[in-house]
């Protein structure tokens, strides 16, 4: 497996693990509803975020000691190929999510709800780009 | 349009090159191990400088290393 498609599994796996529980746990719970700053939630959110950062830096150096030098160089013409289609899907979609976020929600909801809607669209489209890396070096480039 | 796929012979070539391996004949154009893999499976067709290299390095043509193949 490519050095850049694990990374891409770690990303993945990241987001699921990390910030899968938050959002289960703050989906249509009483405290969204707490006016700002919801110190509640910010500690939540907070915790989910050190986890993933935590869990990203673990992982890349495992895979950085445990992967041959010449299988994890600089990236090469393929490895761009790929990351490019996939940054410029999540951006798209990035772009989607914030102007929803930014333009629509203020009018049907305020506070947590829109600070929620906007880590989610960050995670969206950076699990979009993680999942299009893997089927990039998985179906192929053609 | 007409739809069809490249096709190579790098996995040939790379054997009657004395098995010159995927690692080896990617040093020499400048991409990684997998790509080369890729390149044979048919999941990535290279940039055409890429595929200028590859032929340099088999010292053939290019259209002895990747070729048209048109759909039926």
């Amino acid at each position: 497996m490519p050095y850049r498609e694990k990374i891409a599994w770690l990303s993945l796996v990241g987001i699921a693990v990390c910030y899968g529980p938050y959002f289960a746990l703050t989906y249509r719970s009483p405290l969204l509803d707490r006016p700002l700053p919801n110190l509640e939630l910010m500690t939540l959110f907070a915790w989910a975020a050190g986890g993933n950062a935590v869990w990203v830096l673990m992982g890349r150096l495992i895979l950085r000691m445990t992967t041959a030098p010449d299988d994890r160089g600089p990236p090469d013409e393929r490895d761009r190929a790929v990351d490019r289609r996939a940054s410029t899907v999540a951006y798209y979609v990035l772009i989607g999510c914030a102007l929803y976020v930014g333009c629509f929600m203020p009018f049907i909801t305020s506070g947590w709800h829109i600070v929620n809607a906007m880590v989610a669209s960050v995670l969206i489209a950076e699990f979009l780009g993680g999942a299009l890396i893997v089927t990039g070096y998985r179906r192929g480039l053609k | 349009m007409t739809r069809g796929r490249i096709v190579n012979q790098v996995r040939t070539l790379r054997f009657l090159s004395g098995e010159m391996s995927q690692a080896e004949l990617g040093q020499a154009i400048g991409v990684t191990r997998q790509t080369i893999a890729a390149i044979e499976a048919g999941k990535y067709s290279p940039s055409l400088e890429a595929a200028f290299r590859i032929a340099q390095v088999f010292g053939k043509p290019l259209d002895e290393v990747f070729r048209w193949e048109a759909e039926r």
